[in-house]
């Protein structure tokens, strides 16, 4: 099977629907068949990587666990846009796991050198 | 890599400005559904460069009573044109 670059962008925030779960899974799937898998948190997205969440309280699963099988999964870089951060006034410290911030520019080039981003 | 954009949710959802930051030149974009909103007064598409074709779905503007209301720069569409266009772009990055 031909080797594709595949883009997965998470945009929502974590508990409010299951959109940010779906993205994960289906990054996973991709990442499974040994595909070039990227994955971008924008927007709302990034409120995914805030630390120190508990759902039990809301009787959901917290996020952070499932973002660290990423990694195990061969997803090694998880990668943020830098303006949804400023938005947010979040900054790198602020976050559950280590991530590589883009720019403007690097964002735009990591969509347009991807064989298929998947935009949720 | 060329893309086509398709926005799907009114301006309300900010998905325009999200949108534009992947945007480059010589991608499309393509409103559809709520999206058309996007088409018509007050002018939000200001900061979309000449370098990006606008196009919008014909039967979501005639739903919504907007396709005499659309900017000069959109061009309506069909649904035979939309398939065109998905496969006229090297992808389609759907925004909703």
């Amino acid at each position: 099977m031909q080797r594709k670059s595949l883009t997965f962008i998470t945009r929502q925030a974590p508990y409010g629907s299951n959109k940010a779960k779906l993205v994960i899974d289906a990054a996973l799937a991709a990442a499974v068949f040994e595909q070039q898998v990227n994955f971008l948190f924008m927007d709302d997205g990034v409120f995914q990587l805030v630390q120190n969440q508990n759902a039990e309280s809301i009787s959901s699963k917290t996020i952070g666990r499932v973002l660290e099988t990423l990694e195990l999964y061969g997803i090694e870089q998880a990668l943020v846009d830098s303006v949804s951060l400023e938005e947010r006034d979040l900054s790198a410290e602020d976050l559950a796991i280590p991530v590589k911030i883009l720019n403007v520019e690097q964002v735009r080039q990591l969509a347009a050198r991807s064989d298929v981003v998947i935009n949720l | 890599m060329s893309a086509l954009h398709t926005i799907s949710a009114s301006p309300t959802s900010g998905l325009i400005n999200s949108c534009l930051r992947l945007v480059c030149p010589g991608d499309g974009i393509l409103f559809i559904q709520d999206g058309v909103y996007h088409c018509c007064p007050p002018d939000l598409l200001g900061d979309v460069s000449q370098d990006n074709a606008l196009f919008a779905l014909r039967e979501d503007l005639l739903a919504r009573g907007l396709l005499g209301k659309i900017s000069e720069r959109i061009t309506p569409v069909g649904f035979g044109r939309f398939v065109e266009l998905t496969v006229d772009y090297d992808k389609v990055i759907s925004w909703s």
